[in-house]
């Protein structure tokens, strides 16, 4: 068994420890809002925290997390619901299309202004540039963390 | 998105076969009574008719034919219905139609049909054999051809809103014993000022479904609109930032055991002998299968199986295809474009006589291109979930193509068609591939033989080297023009030609010798949609030679594009309005330069103009400025999104995209080596819509993909002298000489 | 061990497998190693006729845990390199040498000359190892487990 912290909560899993965090989290711990994109850690779209760091869930082993605090896409609202400052934007932006990578794209985006509250293009750029959007939404990602760090407004639709 | 029961599920046979919903929903004699066990749940919600239920709580479900794979499709038809209705948007659900013949994309049949009695070749595998009937073609409901909107949206479901709403009005009217004309409909409700009643729509449901459709119930004209035209926030993103959209990948079914499969290389070889010794020994394996044309192992975990798969030796047959590499497949194209010469191949477009008019023209200008393979790497890599037990097999993944996976599931399996049910997820990207029928048989096999329910999941490699890709192809052009330097003869012919056969034709310009033809070299290598299909290729082989000509003949781009479509002022404005907004004719920095491009499709007309920055080690594209006219934008935000999305899929395609063959098989297998253009490439892209045409709407999430791959090389161009082509642009070295 | 096999005769029509249909229904081989529920076989590797050898076992348990590393690296001779570079008779060569790879300059800097200790440092931790490599994944925290992929590496040798 292997003794895990997963958004707030001590989790137990029966995994081997070489076992990805990704594949723990989604079919160990029933959590699919992580996703696999490539395993090799080339997409980022199975971005998780690990102690508030973001990490490729797919390329790490879940024995690298003992001990430590594990956080998903779905630990990142407050209790009461109210999603987190970035998933705001997000809806604001309409940046999601697919949705398909935008777990990861919101994990890198929150820590990114965890450790950076008012960052710059050029530090958005190296934050978010592991994490692929096929549907190619990186103009709305980029607006919408400018949002979330009140830097500007995104732009708005003119018809 | 709303879920089927699993109860409607097993109910699937009684109404298989239906009435066909052709041209509108709503008619006489509709297929209302035979869907009901489908859509409606038991909880005393009442069916309205085929696209709408009006729960007793007055929330109103929009039932939507199409899927949903991030073009927005669910929510702005939801948003064209509930405008026709006057429903309360935020009571508005959304449920996708269940894949049911009676739901089946008519109008996309239609519209192809409609000029030449084309198929789409995506529908192709879905009809049996070469002859195909209209019967057989109306019942697939594909979502691609960038049509929901304009197909079901326009013809189909706000016609069903307003005949319910109608619906609604008679119920009331005879209730309260009052003139229907005189009640007034707003945000769910019925109102009838006089005598001061009203009520919701959920009080009237009932009565409602006991009227009698009508049969062409009218429609709001444009200036009524209060939610279409509107940018209306899409109603999938919340659980799209949550974490709690179910796409296929995430289907989580009981009993289920997970599936890592490995295809042959060399696509249509087999599998002969597997050494699975060490795999078998590997924790969490249950079975390894030689599946004949794939192996597979099946475990409880998906990192377990596939780990155990990696070990997994295999011998396989020998294939056709299985000694060709890259070289010799463009060598093939050449040889066979060669054969040709002057009058071989498949006349696609013939006006004039282009061969005599570059025999006498006082200048010629020829100029060859060539695109590789491409990949769709949708994000969400190929899986499917299956159960086949008691002669029943129940399909879970996001499929572009519902009715053709019933179909040839059903065909794979042996068993009715009836007897294959299937719940479309999210999909995590489609772009074409998603149409394709391979994986979901897989999956029903792998599930047949292991005799309990299995997700499968393809590597990202797998995925990479067992798609459905682009062509690769060849196209050769001559231009003849007269004494004042006139653009007067096209000679143009290429290789392969999949869908739609406008791509290639141009005839948005006006040319008076036309000869556009296409020879078809085959290969081993399947091929499928790819967003915008041919378009992707054919945009940029026109307007990169478009662009060619105004060079030779010292002509500014955007004026020899302006003259070419001087009798078509709707194109004309959306050119125009670009070239506005990029200040075309401004200078630029040293080592900077502009490309234009315009490109109808998809009955929308699209103009780019791209900068670049030279200067730097590779190019950088730092500007798209796109013009588009859709007809009328449903949702203006939606549309721009879309266009957004296109721009960076080709622009992705041109920059990076190849996918080569040695020795038959796929060289390129994560994004490692099949790249992506990722965030700190990202141009500042500003996108305006005009509405041209409110009858008669275009597409959008395909048309803004094609114009960008000759917007760039066309500026590369402009800032190097070099011309591009062949793509992708990664090919070239910009610094030194041509690789 | 539980192990049952089932052949099934090929259908002539197999050939029409690229044309998108797939007319060949059931399993050419079948092997099933257990029923779902079942309890796992306790290690089956000790039972298989090679395993008498500690060191083949060592090399076999190695080749199973490199299934995580194929996702970047070959062990075979002359193989493209991946994400990560081929990694064919790399024991006792010096770092960053592969012709055709881009190493991450610090790696070519290193001046780490591939013994199996060095390696086994490198695989435990590459950043702690060599600041600046590029090689963000497959870490192996195990020792035992990095002995094996090591044994493996070096097994692969020409023939």
């Amino acid at each position: 068994m292997i003794k895990l912290n997963v958004n707030g909560q001590a989790r137990e899993v029966d995994a081997d420890p070489a076992t990805p965090i990704l594949w723990v989290v989604r079919e160990n711990l029933k959590m699919p809002g992580t996703k696999y994109g490539c395993g090799i850690a080339q997409c980022g779209a199975c971005t998780v925290h690990l102690d508030g760091k973001p990490i490729r869930s797919c390329s790490t082993p879940v024995s690298a997390a003992e001990g430590k605090a594990i956080t998903t896409i779905e630990g990142i609202a407050s209790e009461d619901g109210t999603l987190h400052k970035i998933q705001q934007a997000w809806i604001e932006a309409q940046v999601p299309q697919c949705g398909y990578c935008q777990s990861g794209q919101i994990m890198a985006a929150t820590a990114l202004l965890e450790k950076n509250p008012q960052p710059t293009d050029a530090q958005i750029d190296a934050a978010m540039a592991g994490n692929v959007c096929r549907c190619g939404m990186y103009g709305r990602i980029r607006d919408a963390i400018k949002s979330a760090a009140d830097i500007k407004q995104p732009s708005k639709v003119e018809a | 998105m709303g879920k089927w029961s699993r109860r409607a599920f097993i109910g699937a046979g009684v109404v298989a076969g239906g009435a066909l919903v052709v041209g509108v929903a709503v008619r006489p004699g509709n297929p209302t009574e035979k869907l009901k066990p489908f859509v409606a749940n038991g909880d005393g919600e009442q069916l309205i008719n085929s696209w709408v239920k009006i729960a007793p709580d007055n929330v109103v479900t929009a039932i939507v034919p199409h899927a949903e794979m991030g073009q927005g499709a669910h929510s702005v038809l939801a948003q064209m219905l509930a405008d026709e209705l006057d429903a309360d948007w935020d009571k508005v659900e959304i449920l996708e139609a269940p894949g049911l013949p009676s739901y089946a994309g008519a109008d996309m049949v239609r519209e192809f049909l409609a000029p030449t009695l084309e198929v789409p070749k995506i529908l192709e595998p879905t009809a049996q054999g070469g002859f195909l009937t209209l019967a057989d073609m109306i019942s697939i409901g594909v979502t691609g051809g960038s049509f929901s909107i304009r197909g079901a949206g326009q013809r189909s479901i706000r016609t069903a809103g307003a005949a319910a709403r109608q619906m609604l009005i008679a119920a009331a009217a005879e209730k309260w014993d009052v003139p229907a004309e005189e009640i007034t409909t707003e945000n769910s409700m019925l109102s009838h000022k006089t005598s001061g009643q009203s009520a919701t729509y959920g009080e009237f449901a009932a009565a409602a479904a006991e009227q009698s459709l009508p049969a062409k119930p009218p429609r709001k004209a444009v200036g009524d609109f209060k939610l279409m035209g509107k940018p209306i926030p899409r109603k999938d993103i919340p659980a799209k930032v949550d974490g709690t959209a179910s796409f296929g990948i995430d289907v989580e079914i009981e009993g289920m055991k997970y599936a890592a499969v490995k295809a042959p290389p060399v696509v249509g070889a087999s599998v002969e002998q597997i050494n699975a010794e060490t795999a078998q020994s590997m924790p969490g394996v249950l079975q390894i299968l030689n599946m004949g044309n794939f192996v597979a192992v099946i475990a409880d975990g998906y990192w377990q199986a596939q780990q155990a798969l990696n070990t997994v030796e295999a011998t396989y047959s020998e294939a056709e295809g299985g000694d060709i590499d890259h070289d010799a497949i463009f060598a093939r194209y050449a040889a066979a474009l060669d054969d040709a010469g002057k009058d071989g191949g498949d006349i696609e477009t013939e006006t004039g006589d282009a061969v005599n008019a570059i025999a006498e023209a006082a200048q010629i200008i020829k100029a060859e291109y060539k695109v590789p393979f491409l990949a769709h790497a949708t994000m969400e890599p190929m899986n499917c979930t299956a159960r086949v037990m008691d002669g029943q097999c129940d399909l879970w993944l996001g499929s572009q193509n519902p009715l053709g996976v019933r179909r040839e599931v059903a065909e794979a399996l042996g068993i009715d068609e009836d007897s294959v049910n299937l719940e479309n997820q999210y999909l995590g990207g489609g772009f074409g591939r998603r149409s394709n029928t391979d994986v979901p048989i897989m999956a029903a096999r792998l599930a047949k033989a292991a005799g309990y329910p299995i997700k499968m999941i393809w590597s990202r490699e797998e995925d990479t080297t067992q798609d459905f890709y682009r062509p690769s192809a060849t196209s050769r052009f001559e231009a003849g023009l007269d004494a004042e330097g006139n653009l007067v003869a096209w000679d143009n012919i290429h290789v392969h030609l999949f869908d739609p056969s406008e791509a290639p034709k141009i005839n948005h310009y006006a040319i008076p010798n036309k000869l556009i033809r296409k020879i078809d070299v085959p290969m081993h290598l399947r091929f499928g949609p790819w967003r915008s299909v041919d378009h992707s290729q054919q945009a940029w082989f026109i307007e990169s030679f478009v662009d060619e000509v105004a060079a030779e003949t010292g002509k500014d781009p955007l004026a020899l594009r302006r003259l070419l479509l001087a009798d078509t002022p709707r194109h004309l404005a959306v050119l125009d309005k670009v070239a506005e907004m990029a200040n075309w004719g401004s200078p630029l920095p040293e080592g900077h330069g502009r490309g234009i491009a315009f490109v109808p499709g998809f009955n929308s007309v699209v103009a780019q103009v791209a900068e670049v920055d030279m200067t730097g080690k590779k190019p950088r594209v730092t500007k798209v400025f796109c013009c588009t006219d859709v007809g009328f934008a449903m949702n203006p935000d939606g549309v721009i999104a879309q266009i957004e999305s296109g721009i960076v899929y080709g622009l992705t395609a041109a920059l990076y995209g190849e996918i080569t063959v040695k020795d038959g098989a796929v060289q390129q297998s994560n994004f490692h080596d099949y790249e992506m253009l990722r965030i700190n490439e990202m141009p500042e892209v500003s996108v305006a819509l005009i509405n041209g045409d409110h009858d008669r709407i275009g597409g959008a999430g395909e048309p803004g993909l094609p114009p960008i791959a000759p917007a760039v090389t066309n500026a590369i161009f402009a800032a190097t002298g070099k011309r591009v082509r062949e793509l992708p642009v990664a090919k070239y070295d910009f610094a030194g000489s041509e690789t | 061990m539980l192990k049952f096999i089932r052949m099934v005769a090929l259908p002539s029509l197999f050939v029409l497998a690229a044309c998108g249909t797939d007319p060949a229904p059931g399993p050419v081989e079948q092997i099933i190693v257990r029923e779902p529920g079942a309890a796992p076989v306790e290690t089956a590797v000790a039972s298989a006729p090679t395993d008498s050898n500690p060191a083949s076992s060592l090399v076999a348990e190695g080749k199973a845990a490199f299934a995580n590393c194929s996702a970047c690296h070959s062990l075979e001779q002359d193989a493209p390199h991946g994400a990560g570079p081929n990694l064919f008779g790399i024991i006792d060569k010096a770092a960053g040498e592969a012709s055709g790879f881009a190493y991450s300059d610090a790696l070519k800097a290193s001046g780490v000359i591939w013994a199996e200790a060095e390696l086994d440092s490198f695989i435990a931790d590459p950043a702690a190892k060599i600041p600046g490599t590029t090689m963000v994944a497959g870490a192996i925290a195990e020792p035992a487990k990095r002995q094996a992929v090591i044994a493996y590496i070096a097994s692969v040798t020409a023939n």
